[in-house]
């Protein structure tokens, strides 16, 4: 038996999981009522299904834009084959990103995530992960979290941040 | 930047100097490989350069075995795939591309079809797809711009489906990339201009991108000062030998300087205004340039102000106040652009190109926001500031 195998702290995996499934349901909720983000999404093709994934065993997420021209949150593995798929080389990565100790753009920019798929669409997705982002986190995390924090008016991050949280509680209530 | 990381990889021979061409014969047998396909287009071939590599193997045991000289400016699958066909019924064992961004791209397309024995090249196109070596691939550039010789992407259109097809991996890149001055000599003066220029802007935004970082940036710098020092020596004598082969030099090393540390904001407004209005990209590279350095200058504006010692010199650098060096730096790729201007009429704005309207500018917006370069140029770029860029450069 080999015991060479090192375990990630299993503390880090969870927080990367439930991150994950938040921006998923953070980005349908946002999908529905942000009016910034539906218009990124209605320029993405109809049923586009894309994914963010840490290689080589997850976690995962997975959403696709649904006929109404929303985006749906999937879950944490993909029934066919995404479209664009953007895949961290390993968990500590992910786990920089969705603690928000790195932007999107500085992951990309050091080389920590592997992008498939139509650039043009992934440029979408991630406009409209900062967007979500500004609107739903506090504005000093927002702040390392982003490449520029947005000039939000108080009310509109408000607002924005709010309607999302009710949409997301909605969203779980409802279906 | 407490959490800087960065990657740094380039793994191309650089064969550089007087005689390199003769160097080929023998680089091509280290890798065990005799029976080259060349490929290449009809204006490099009419312009007599394709007899300086056929002359290289005399004397060696090895000869050219066929020669495709017909690939168009705008290349497609189909074309790869006709010489796929070539290179296999001549039983040839490597491929020596000569020619600009067009010839490289297809020739990098040929391997992959002859190497994975495929005739289908959309089947290879993404990231990663290659997982094994490719044949022996040597690249001679005619002209000093793409850096296509030193990087690991290729696009190749498929004209039936109407789509660009991205490769990118590792294996693409070639196994030497051959600096011969002969091969730039006869290049027309608007050209060298034009490609000097997309040089130019690959170092200046390997240097002040998100990406940078210590390796690239010692290519980036030394690329800057070979290209300010160097194209208009060339453009008043062009056949000054010297000049050319520092140009040809500075324009692999920007390129070796991107490809790991990306381009910004100029290649996202570029890339568009190529497609939509189909201008050369060298020609939209040196039209964008300053405007994107003003739009940057004020988030990173030390680094831009680096730039003057490589751009301008020792002492011009040392007599301008520290923080007037970005603001400094522009105004002598200003200088420089309207001394191009002056020579070869290279457009400065996108009036002067007479080829774009103002009402394309809301359009290019929209295309370059969702260029990749744009993610890693050093400042984040909105739609209205893509547009205030697009209405400076009109
Ligand atoms: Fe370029």
């Amino acid at each position: 038996m080999n015991n060479n195998k090192v375990k990630v702290n299993p503390w880090k995996r969870r927080y990367v999981v439930l991150m994950m499934e938040v921006i998923g349901r953070s980005m349908e909720a946002a999908s529905q009522v942000d009016r910034v983000i539906r218009g990124e999404v209605a320029n993405l093709p109809d049923r586009l299904m894309f994914e963010m994934r840490v290689i080589p065993n997850g976690p995962a997420l997975v959403m696709v834009k649904t006929d109404a021209g929303n985006l749906r949150y999937v879950g944490t593995s993909a029934p066919r084959k995404v479209d664009v798929a953007m895949k961290f080389k390993h968990l500590q990565h992910a786990f920089l990103v969705f603690s928000f100790q790195e932007s999107t753009a500085r992951s990309f920019a050091n080389d920590r995530i592997l992008l498939d798929g139509e650039i043009a669409y992934a440029m979408k997705i991630v406009r409209c992960l900062n967007r979500m982002e500004s609107l739903i986190l506090p504005k000093f995390i927002a702040q390392r979290a982003l490449k520029r924090y947005p000039d939000l008016s108080l009310p509109e991050k408000l607002l924005g941040g709010g309607r999302i949280y009710s949409q997301v509680a909605k969203n779980l209530i409802w279906g | 930047m407490t959490k800087s990381y960065y990657e740094f990889f380039c793994p191309v021979k650089i064969v550089a100097g007087s005689a390199a061409l003769e160097h080929i014969p023998y680089e091509l047998s280290n890798l065990s490989a005799s029976r080259p396909l060349i490929i290449t287009d009809k204006g490099v071939r009419g312009a007599g350069l394709l007899d300086h590599v056929l002359n290289a193997f005399a004397e060696s045991d090895m000869e050219v075995v066929e020669i495709f000289d017909d690939v168009p400016p705008d290349s497609s699958t189909k074309i790869v795939s006709r010489i796929a066909e070539l290179y296999r019924s001549n039983k040839c064992d490597s491929i020596i591309a000569v020619g600009g961004g067009s010839v490289i791209d297809t020739s990098k397309g040929v391997n992959i079809l002859v190497s994975e024995n495929g005739t289908d090249l959309a089947q290879f196109s993404g990231v990663g797809v290659l997982k094994k070596p490719l044949k022996p691939f040597f690249v001679i550039p005619t002209t000093a711009g793409t850096g296509s010789e030193v990087t690991q992407v290729a696009v190749v259109s498929d004209t039936d489906k109407q789509v660009k097809l991205p490769f990118t991996s590792y294996f693409l890149l070639p196994n030497a990339a051959i600096l011969d001055p002969r091969m730039t000599l006869t290049l027309p003066p608007h050209i060298t201009a034009m490609t000097a220029m997309d040089a130019m802007t690959h170092a200046i935004e390997a240097f002040t991108g998100m990406a940078k970082n210590p390796i690239s940036d010692a290519y980036a710098t030394l690329a800057i000062r070979k290209i300010s020092e160097n194209l208009i020596r060339v453009l008043d004598k062009p056949d000054d030998v010297d000049a050319r082969l520092e140009l040809a030099q500075a324009s692999t090393m920007a390129g070796i300087a991107f490809s790991n540390s990306m381009v910004g904001l100029v290649h996202s407004l570029g890339h568009s205004l190529g497609a939509l209005c189909h201008l050369p990209h060298g020609l939209c590279m040196n039209l964008f340039l300053p405007f994107v350095l003003e739009y940057n200058l004020d988030g990173r504006g030390d680094v831009i102000g680096e730039l003057l010692l490589y751009l301008a010199g020792a002492e011009v650098y040392a007599r301008t106040p520290t923080h007037q060096r970005g603001a400094k730096a522009i105004e002598v790729i200003r200088q420089m652009r309207d001394e191009l201007n002056r020579r070869c009429k290279l457009p400065r704005t996108l009036s002067e190109t007479g080829k774009v309207t103002q009402d394309q500018l809301s359009k290019l917006a929209d295309m370059a926001l969702d260029d990749g370069s744009i993610i890693f140029n050093p400042v984040d770029v909105e739609r209205e500031d893509a547009l205030a860029v697009l209405n400076n450069a009109w």
